[in-house]
């Protein structure tokens, strides 16, 4: 397989300028300037193969859109290296954004008061996209994405749902080796989204296509990535497949026990009480620690029980956690 | 080169046919944009019948400084109407310059195609009246030399206001805050030189002849239009700068716009 | 009740101060253009001593104080309440128990006052190290001044908020607002003195309010009206703030009833 993304030991520090404080602070700040260095991205290192369908997690601000601004070529990094596509990003811009497609969900690349078909043209012309390929391509997202009803239609009066899929037809008409979606799902209704998942897979795995993910809604990375990258305060805190992001960060379970009587005091050794009322407590429990057979024998050993329950550690939990407490 | 071109003329498609699905509000733009310019001259014409003079100038001769950079500015404004700093600054505030960046074609022909505010025509036609007025009531000698030069003179505007609205849009990429000082130089610069430049008092005028040479580009080809004598004694060349300093000062500009999209592109703003 | 508006008014006053940075940029733009339009007015003067009452000293305060309240009047152009209309928040200040337009009234009294200290009172400072200016000599003449630039204030507001009711009416108001901003410029005496004006263009003003706007302070300021001609200056200045504000309540009525019954 062909690497098409390389990154290695990748920085962005910026400066960001200090304001005084306090009364005489408008004179200070004219005289004096003071500024913090901030290293928005750390030192990350991470390829992406061609083919592969890669979700970029993180918290706001922890240096995932420097990085996606890095990669598109809007940003020069302050050291390291990034190739992409051959290409040095932001050295040669117009050959490079020519093979890449972006699509951010927050704002449109169409023309707003432009027909959608209209918008379509001009990408024709400034990608400089052969016609026959520019047919097909439309012909073949046209279905996929069921654009025809409003295709006539100025971008300013589409739906949000519609204004999506617009776009991303949009970011695809020249046959992108490689594609940045910038939480592309955001704000649309559940088939809405659904929709749009469908078409991401469908172009990853018929056309080939890389796919560069970012998204704060976790549904989207279960239902399209096998692999994730998690970005915490610069540094990439994991690279793996998201099967494994379960096992290394997900390990509370939840054990759930209904009693037959009421009892003052449930605590138990090894599991950390969460809650306890109506003769309901509920454990949480690492399974690295203690196997739930160990801790349901230590629990009946004590009381009585009338019923109990284990809940897997979900991913959308998971992920929050280590958002929240930042784990490493 | 060719693709660029073709490019710039499907932005600006874009944008006219934009501006006329609105007809109600367009035609109000429109009216208004001449309305003002035309306020402003009926406030000057209508006190000359009190003073008729201004610096030993008659009506007639202040209107020719005046329709010349009302013509040459409202072009300016429709042509550059992309880089308008404020328009700019927003524009990178709100990501759309990113969105610019990462289209395969150049940034000033995306820029420039990104705007053409229709409605300056307005303005322009307003000061073509204006100019005609002048050529009417001063009765000047035209030679095929002065037919010639007039257009240039007109380049040599657009181009330098051009510049500068160039300028202050790129200072939007390290602040926003500082606009308001360009803006002392187009629109303070641009009523400048629409009066006779010898009413400024000496240390006003010097600063916009060697620091910012706008001297040459109204008022000194108006001298060579009206056959005016020289007051500064200027070498005869004087009033041939015009295309000179605008081309000059639109060169300047677009170095610093590269300077600044580096910059841009190293720090995010 | 007074005192929450005695609050909006604060708060307002406050906010407005601190756009500092803003206020350096406007003042260099005011000082700026001011300097040009000496220039030009000196030049229309020519060899002339005293044009209509306007001595060369005055003429050049006369630029001074034009820009100097460019500010507190709004000059050129104003449309906040047209926005608060067209975003749907005036229709949410219904259900606060406060009259609409005493409080946009308390709102611009307050960025009015903070206008005419950090742009008003700073700019006629900076000016005086470029122009010998002139200034009323009397206490009485201070009195009139006041009292005529708190008028002229009140006909500028009501005449900007009865521009901005076209709201109610139209998704496009604001070029409706251009013109009429543009008309304040050139009636109430902003680009040139109304006195430099042929008769019959003073004669078409004296039937609007711009006048009363800033041409009447002015005059009041360089002494050019005086006497009982003050008194009357000053008598029709506040009767036109009273018949504008009268007439804006009653298209608000209107406007509101229009934005209630088509539900914003």
């Amino acid at each position: 397989m062909l690497s098409i993304v390389h990154v290695s030991k990748l920085e962005k520090t910026f400066h960001v300028r200090r304001y005084h404080q306090g009364r005489w602070a408008s004179l200070q700040n004219l005289v004096t300037r003071r500024s913090r260095l901030i290293r928005a991205v750390d030192g990350i290192d991470f390829t992406i193969e061609a083919g592969e369908l890669v979700g970029y997690l993180g918290p706001n601000g922890a240096g995932k859109s420097t990085t996606i601004k890095m990669l598109t070529g809007l940003l020069v990094p302050s050291s390291g290296r990034l190739i992409v596509n051959g290409f040095v990003p932001w050295k040669d811009r117009r050959h490079y954004v020519a093979r890449i497609g972006a699509v951010f969900g927050q704002r449109t690349t169409l023309w707003w008061d432009l027909p959608v078909i209209e918008s379509f043209e001009l990408h024709r012309h400034l990608y400089q996209i052969p016609t026959g390929r520019f047919k097909r391509n439309l012909a073949e997202f046209n279905d996929l994405l069921e654009l025809a009803p409003f295709l006539d239609v100025p971008v300013r009066s589409l739906s949000l749902g519609q204004r999506m899929r617009a776009d991303i037809c949009a970011a695809l008409l020249h046959d992108p080796e490689l594609l940045f979606f910038d939480e592309p799902t955001i704000g649309l209704d559940v088939v809405a989204k659904e929709r749009i998942r469908n078409f991401i897979r469908h172009i990853n795995e018929e056309r080939e296509t890389t796919v560069l993910l970012t998204t704060h809604d976790i549904a989207d990375v279960q239902r399209l990535c096998r692999r994730v990258m998690i970005i915490d305060r610069g540094k990439l805190i994991f690279d793996g497949e998201l099967a494994r992001l379960l096992e290394r960060f997900g390990g509370h379970h939840r054990l759930i026990v209904d009693f037959a009587e009421s009892y003052a005091e449930v605590a138990v050794i090894g599991a950390e009480l969460l809650s306890y009322s109506d003769q309901r407590a509920i454990y949480r429990f690492d399974r690295r620690k203690i196997t739930a057979p160990a801790l349901i024998q230590a629990v009946s050993e004590r009381y009585a029980i009338r019923d109990l329950s284990i809940e897997e550690p979900d991913i959308e939990t998971t992920i929050r956690t280590i958002y929240e407490k930042r784990l490493l | 080169m060719r693709q660029a071109f073709d490019i710039y003329r499907r932005l600006l498609g874009v944008q006219i046919r934009s501006q006329l699905q609105y007809r109600v509000s367009f035609s109000f733009d429109l009216f208004s944009a001449i309305l003002v310019t035309a306020t402003e001259f009926a406030a000057l014409a209508l006190v000359f019948e009190r003073f008729e003079q201004i610096g030993g100038w008659t009506l007639g001769e202040v209107a020719f400084l005046f329709g010349l950079l009302e013509i040459s500015f409202g072009i300016m404004d429709m042509v550059f109407g992309g880089f308008d700093p404020q328009d700019f600054g927003a524009s990178v505030r709100h990501g759309s310059f990113d969105q610019i960046m990462l289209r395969p074609a150049h940034l000033l022909t995306q820029v420039l195609g990104s705007q053409f505010a229709l409605r300056r025509l307005g303005r322009i036609v307003f000061g073509a009246g204006v100019l005609l007025f002048a050529v009417t009531v001063t009765q000047l000698d035209w030679t095929l030399a002065k037919v010639l030069y007039l257009p240039l003179v007109v380049t040599g505007m657009v181009l330098f206001f051009g510049g500068l609205y160039i300028v202050g849009s790129t200072i939007t990429f390290w602040t926003v805050e500082s606009i308001e000082a360009i803006n002392i130089l187009t629109y303070g610069g641009s009523y400048l030189i629409s009066y006779p430049m010898h009413i400024y008092q000496n240390w006003l005028r010097r600063i916009f002849t060697y620091l910012v040479p706008a001297i040459f580009l109204n008022y000194y080809p108006v001298l060579y239009f009206l056959d005016k004598p020289d007051p500064f004694g200027f070498p005869a060349f004087a009033p041939f700068l015009s295309p000179l300093v605008g081309v000059a000062s639109f060169v300047a500009a677009l170095a610093f716009w590269r300077f600044g999209v580096k910059h841009y592109q190293s720090t995010g703003s | 009740m007074l005192k929450l508006y005695f609050e909006v008014a604060k708060r307002s006053f406050q906010r407005t101060l601190t756009y500092r940075a803003a206020a350096v940029a406007g003042l260099a733009t005011n000082i700026f253009f001011g300097l040009l339009r000496v220039a030009i007015l000196l030049a229309l003067y020519g060899d002339r001593q005293v044009v209509e009452g306007y001595t060369v000293a005055g003429v050049i305060t006369y630029t001074g104080l034009s820009q100097a309240v460019i500010a507190y009047l709004s000059l050129f152009g104003w449309y906040d309440f047209m926005y608060a209309v067209h975003r749907g928040d005036v229709a949410a200040d219904l259900l606060k128990p406060m009259n609409l337009f005493s409080f946009w009234l308390a709102q611009d009294l307050g960025r009015a006052v903070a206008s005419l200290l950090l742009r008003g009172v700073t700019f006629m400072l900076i000016y005086e190290i470029f122009f010998d200016l002139t200034y009323p000599t009397t206490i009485w003449a201070w009195l009139a001044l006041a009292t005529s630039l708190l008028l002229s204030w009140l006909v500028s507001f009501a005449w900007r908020f009865l521009v901005n009711t076209a709201a109610f009416w139209s998704p496009n108001a604001r070029g409706f607002g251009r013109f009429a901003f543009l008309s304040v410029l050139f009636f109430s005496g902003f680009l040139m003195p109304l006195a430099f004006f042929p008769a019959w263009v003073q004669k078409l003003a004296s039937f609007t309010p711009f006048p009363y706007l800033l041409n009447t302070v002015v005059e009041i300021y360089l002494g050019i009206v005086s006497g009982p001609a003050l008194v009357e200056a000053l008598l029709l200045q506040a009767a036109w703030a009273l018949g504008l504000i009268v007439l804006v309540q009653a298209v608000l009525r209107f406007g509101l009833r229009r934005l209630v019954i088509l539900g914003g």
